[in-house]
């Protein structure tokens, strides 16, 4: 369980600092995964460096009564100049596993799978390899709470498969507090949603709760959470409407942006235009995988979804 | 040390060891800590370097060659009471080496290390101690090395009074401690401040009576001399090593270890006070 009490935290700036967040009061229940939903400045990534331990709130506290990872798939906590090997060595030393500091290497080095580059200093790594190393190392370690900040968006798409499979594995023994702009990752992960608004959060149960408030609170219009295509043609109609929905979104906040007396301070707009970019490319992605399919076992016509996807 | 109790962490990852499940002490997870950063420096230190180990003992060889040339060229004549000027030199410098060392490796210590207070365990104080403490056992480890090398080709290196030498030794090394710890809190919060520092770094060689002896300086100017600690951890440690050297009046260690702890007690204050910023930045 992880409790927050009275939390209040800003940045020093050289003008005016306003509060990132502002009394925050949350209880975060054991074994419960959680997503964590605003905009960009929000106070999502404070709040989770928080949480984790990296920052100190300037007011309130925040009572971890379990292990607390630090944020997976980070990438900035290795020495450049040493190996990954090295560095792996390192973060297990610190973690107070001297003695089984050879587990934690093999585990990590079957899991990046980066072969011999990790005997090679880490600076000559592609940021690729980089969050490859990184996840294993996080997931040699036994948390009860793995923080994620868009960690799963890292490495090519078996590596990602490969990430998720992990996750899935440790759901029940561990829960995840994470922080993504990927609704369809939210949904798949979290049970509850935290939204964070003005530098106030609120929680819900629910994670489809969670994105509605939180479209709610962006632009005001309420977004069905999308159903999963289960055909080539379902999925091809969704992209139409997703790219409609677009286009729509972007001329918005081109008219928006050309009137000069627009009074616009939270900028909506684009966000809309962001989100509806995401949910074309998340249609897109359903298409290509039902084409793709398609193509891996043409002679199976015997089902029902290849009859209707009409496929060669 | 007071350091420590802001480290309690109830939050770590459990393994099968006699302490498995519960959570480690502060000091054990500051002992890890520790240990991990002091693997990770040496590292760093001897191995990342293609020729790491050769310029950690070529470097200041180099720089007594270049001194002694430099004196022999335009000062002959001028010779030390009591001592070779050689070995006279050699402990000058190695003594404000390891001094200067210290304070320099620290300034850049918090920033090196930025990335590893990802990790809560680690704190900004945490690179700066193990720095220091690398550095002055790398220091000693040459200075031994030139004694025995010394030794060994009939060249007087040996001190006179072993104890005595070997607490100057520490005096100096706790001076660069203090001064490392104070100024990597400054020079992180301040950058303009380790630039001064860097640039200090040649009048504090003059100053503290490396190349020249401090006997030299006329009478009206020896107290503001001695105002600089250096001055009496050097001047200290040459009495030890060579019996029959003389030097000014007024060497005093009580007043280096003065500044030594006043320095260590300002530095671990900077530290507690700003951890956050020195985190943040």
């Amino acid at each position: 369980m992880i409790e927050i009490r009275n939390l209040y935290k800003r940045y020093h700036n050289h003008h005016d600092s306003p509060w990132v967040l502002k009394d925050i009061n949350l209880t975060i229940p054991t074994g419960v995964s959680v997503g964590l939903l605003g905009r960009n400045g929000a106070g999502k990534s404070t709040l989770l460096r928080l949480i984790g331990g990296m920052d100190s709130p300037d007011r309130g506290d925040i009572v971890r009564n379990s292990r607390v990872s630090w944020p997976i798939g980070l990438a900035g906590g290795f020495q450049g100049s040493m190996t990954g090997r090295q560095n792996v060595k390192f973060v297990a030393r610190i973690h107070g596993a001297e003695e089984e500091i050879e587990r934690v290497v093999r585990e990590v080095e079957a899991f990046a799978e980066i072969g011999n580059a990790f005997d090679d200093p880490v600076k000559t790594y592609s940021s690729g390899m980089r969050s490859r190393l990184a996840f294993g190392l996080s997931l040699a370690f036994d948390f009860d709470v793995y923080l994620s900040d868009e960690a799963t968006a890292v490495g090519d798409r078996a590596f990602k498969a490969k990430a998720k499979e992990a996750f899935k594995a440790r759901v029940g023994k561990a829960s995840l507090i994470m922080v993504s702009h990927g609704e369809g990752v939210l949904r798949e992960f979290c049970e509850a949603g935290i939204v964070l608004e003005k530098g106030q959060a609120r929680w819900f149960d629910d994670i489809e709760e969670a994105i509605g408030a939180y479209h709610q609170a962006t632009d005001g219009k309420k977004i069905e959470p999308p159903k999963v295509p289960t055909s080539l043609s379902e999925a091809k109609q969704q992209l139409m409407q997703a790219n409609l929905e677009f286009e729509q979104a972007r001329l918005d906040y081109q008219i928006a942006s050309d009137d000069p007396a627009r009074n616009d301070p939270d900028d909506a707009l684009r966000w809309r235009v962001e989100e509806s970019r995401e949910r074309m490319h998340e249609a897109r992605r359903y298409v290509q995988q039902f084409q793709s399919q398609a193509k891996a076992k043409p002679r199976k016509r015997t089902t029902k979804t290849t009859k209707k996807t009409g496929r060669p | 040390m007071a350091m420590e109790i802001s480290r309690s962490d109830s939050s770590q990852p459990n393994f099968a060891g006699p302490s498995g499940g519960r959570a480690r002490s502060s000091w054990r997870v500051a002992r890890s800590v520790w240990f991990a950063l002091f693997m990770r420096e040496t590292i760093s230190r001897t191995m990342a370097d293609r020729m790491g180990w050769f310029w950690m003992i070529f470097e200041p060889l180099a720089i007594i060659g270049v001194m002694v040339s430099v004196r022999g060229l335009f000062m002959s004549g001028r010779h030390i009471a009591g001592a070779d000027y050689v070995a006279w030199m050699v402990v000058g410098l190695m003594g404000f080496m390891l001094f200067r060392e210290n304070m320099m490796r620290s300034i850049g210590a918090i920033e090196a290390n930025r990335g590893l207070f990802a990790y809560r365990q680690v704190k900004p104080i945490d690179p700066v101690l193990v720095r220091c403490f690398l550095e002055g056992m790398l220091k000693s480890l040459i200075f031994i090395l030139f004694i025995t090398i010394g030794s060994l080709l009939k060249f007087e290196l040996m001190p006179d009074y072993p104890f005595g030498a070997m607490m100057d030794w520490l005096s100096l090394w706790a001076l660069g401690w203090g001064m490392g710890l104070t100024l990597s809190v400054l020079g992180d919060l301040v950058p303009e401040i380790g630039k001064v520092a860097r640039i200090l770094n040649l009048p504090l060689l003059l100053l503290s009576g490396v190349i020249f002896p401090v006997l030299y300086v006329p009478h009206q100017y020896r107290e503001y001399l001695l105002m600089n600690p250096i001055v009496h951890g050097l001047e200290s440690m040459r009495m030890n090593f060579f019996s029959g050297y003389h030097t000014i009046d007024g060497i005093d260690m009580t007043y280096l270890w003065f500044w030594a702890l006043a320095l260590i007690s300002l530095g671990l204050v900077l530290h507690m006070r700003f951890r956050d910023q020195l985190k943040a930045h």
